[in-house]
């Protein structure tokens, strides 16, 4: 459905995402792990376009999307709309949540239809009521974000993602900003979404959604996939990869 | 010891006396020609002896002689009652006794009801007999209904300035904000120009500057251009302070659902900043209404200029403390105002 093919992403001398190839099928669910600073988030916002890559080509449908390259042969991004069109086919659930403080739950689940799709409020208030149902915060739906636990505000985050419709859902570690008793809750959240058959890429320090939900794991350092595969490979004892092994004992 | 408060008095009443000798000198002969015959000796002595005293400079003594003099039974003339009465209305006048001078008009008043001169005479020390501070409020009560006219001129440009600025402000700021180099600094430019001259001059330029240019405009047009475009200087520079200390994660998290950068500024970036820009923007309308008081400059009649103008008129001090009275009670409800909708705003925030 959508694929990568030599994403580079360099910040002066560093780089960030090294000639990454990754390609996401329809309903995979792909859990990026890796330790801090390896450019897993920066590989997940490429895929959104929040970052724009320096080589490399992204394809949707087996088209190349997104960029073109100008007179000097530099890859630039198109044009704003453009881009826009395709970021609202790809949801974003990220780190810090980001809810639109000054608009209550329902509200920030409504926003994308209403004013990007411009969609009748009548239809999306269904929509976000049901999805609101769904991650548990039916009785939320008039409440401020500035009143909601962590937990909760990350399930409203899901909520306003999915009201796009989206074909990929990109989780930026959910769970990092959340107090540990709260992590439960969005993971199951995930869960059931994964179970529904959503494609989604997440990338995350719990391993849990490496084990539970990823049905291919990538383990991502210095920018490179040094690992790809199912996650019982990962976690087996025949993991060879010393990078690996010292990563898991620490986070394990 | 006698002549200090004696050359006193003849330097102060010198003229007033010899005003009253001359009439009384008038009168006098006008009495003697017409009406000789008229049997009435004891006016005629006392009127003597107050004029001999009067030439005497023995102003006080001439008055008591005056005042003496009877009223004339009804239909008889009147003449020497009146004008003597009324000489000794003037003596008591410059005397400073105002309560007698009044008096004595209002006796010559009783029996000749249209005598002018006793009229403005009495209506003289009434005036006079007012003590300062009741003249005073007397004056702040006559011009009242002028200042709060000119009041509401200075409302209206302060609510014109209000509906203008915030509309430019945000125009500016965005324009400030913009990632096209060009852009920016031309506004940039603009705020550079007009927070950094005074407002004043600005006035002054537009006003009687772009004539010069083939530009005229009334005092009206010119303050309200002045003040629109000096506020929206200042209100681009706040606004663009409270754009920009939004989170960024907002504006990606609005990005992430599709919207276009425009579509991001105005449903989620700009109605955060609301809250923040009220205590700020209210101190700038705050300003503006003292502000406003610079277009007196340009012809312009507001609070400031009629407070000015009566003051001039009356040198009435009060006057002055009665504009500055209606500036605070101004100001003390916009302090008030923008202190509840901050509250009012603030209801998204957990305290």
């Amino acid at each position: 459905m959508i694929e990568l093919q030599g994403v580079v992403k360099r910040y002066g001398s560093l780089t960030a995402v090294d000639h990454v190839d990754l390609d996401i099928e329809k309903g995979q669910r792909i859990v990026i792990i890796g330790p801090s600073g390896s450019g897993k988030t920066t590989l997940l916002r490429m895929i959104n376009f929040l970052e724009k890559m320096d080589a490399g080509k992204i394809l949707m449908e087996g088209r190349p999307v997104g960029y073109r390259t100008d007179k000097k042969g530099r890859l630039v991004m198109e044009k704003p709309h453009v881009i826009c069109e395709l970021r609202s086919e790809i949801g974003m659930v990220f780190q810090h949540f980001h809810l639109f403080p000054h608009m209550t739950v329902l509200q920030n689940v409504m926003e994308g239809p209403v004013t990007v799709k411009k969609e009748p409020r009548e239809d999306v208030r269904k929509l976000a009521l049901d999805l609101l149902a769904k991650v548990g915060l039916t009785d939320k739906k008039d409440v401020y974000p500035a009143f909601l636990s962590g937990g909760q505000k990350q399930r409203v985050a899901i909520a306003r993602a999915l009201a796009m419709r989206p074909k990929l859902m990109l989780f930026d570690e959910p769970t990092s900003a959340l107090d540990p008793e709260l992590v439960g809750e969005v993971f199951y959240t995930i869960k059931g979404l994964a179970e529904e058959g959503i494609t989604m890429v997440i990338v995350t320090h719990q391993m849990g959604f490496a084990r539970e939900i990823g049905d291919r794991v990538i383990f991502m350092d210095n920018g490179k996939f040094i690992f790809e595969g199912h996650p019982e490979d990962l976690f087996s004892e025949t993991m060879e990869h010393p990078r690996i092994r010292a990563f898991l004992q620490k986070v394990l | 010891m006698t002549s200090r408060p004696r050359s006193s008095v003849s330097c102060t009443n010198r003229p007033g006396a010899l005003f009253s000798a001359l009439g009384l000198l008038l009168a006098f002969l006008f009495v003697s020609f017409s009406q000789a015959d008229a049997a009435q000796p004891d006016q005629y002595e006392l009127l003597a002896r107050g004029t001999k005293l009067v030439q005497d400079d023995r102003l006080a003594e001439a008055a008591a002689v005056f005042d003496q003099i009877p009223p004339p039974p009804p239909g008889e003339d009147a003449g020497i009652f009146v004008q003597a009465h009324i000489n000794a209305a003037k003596i008591h006048y410059s005397l400073k006794d105002f309560a007698s001078s009044a008096r004595l008009c209002r006796e010559v008043l009783a029996v000749l009801p249209d005598n002018l001169e006793a009229k403005n005479m009495l209506g003289q020390a009434q005036i006079a007999q007012t003590p300062e501070w009741l003249r005073f409020l007397k004056d702040m009560k006559t011009f009242f209904p002028t200042l709060v006219k000119a009041t509401s001129m200075t409302l209206l440009l302060v609510f014109i300035t209000m509906a203008i600025s915030p509309i430019g402000g945000l125009f500016v700021a965005l324009g400030r904000i913009s990632r096209n180099r060009l852009i920016s600094s031309v506004f940039w430019f603009y705020i550079w120009i007009f927070r950094g001259t005074p407002l004043l001059l600005q006035l002054f330029f537009i006003y009687y500057g772009l004539p010069s240019m083939g530009i005229v405009l009334d005092p009206f047009t010119a303050a309200v251009l002045g003040l629109g475009l000096n506020y929206s200087a200042y209100l681009a520079e706040i606004m663009r302070g409270a754009i920009e200390s939004i989170d960024s994660g907002q504006m990606e998290a609005a990005k992430a659902i599709g919207m276009s950068y425009w579509q991001a500024m105005r449903r989620i970036i700009v109605p955060q900043t609301y809250k923040r820009l009220v205590p700020p923007v209210g101190n700038e309308f705050i300003a503006l209404i003292k502000d406003t008081a610079l277009v007196s400059t340009i012809a312009m009649v507001e609070l400031m200029r009629a407070a000015n103008q009566i003051f001039s008129a009356t040198f009435n001090i009060y006057i002055l403390a009665q504009a500055a009275i209606i500036y605070l009670i101004l100001t003390s409800i916009f302090t008030v105002t923008f202190r509840k909708i901050e509250d009012r705003l603030g209801v998204y925030e957990n305290r």
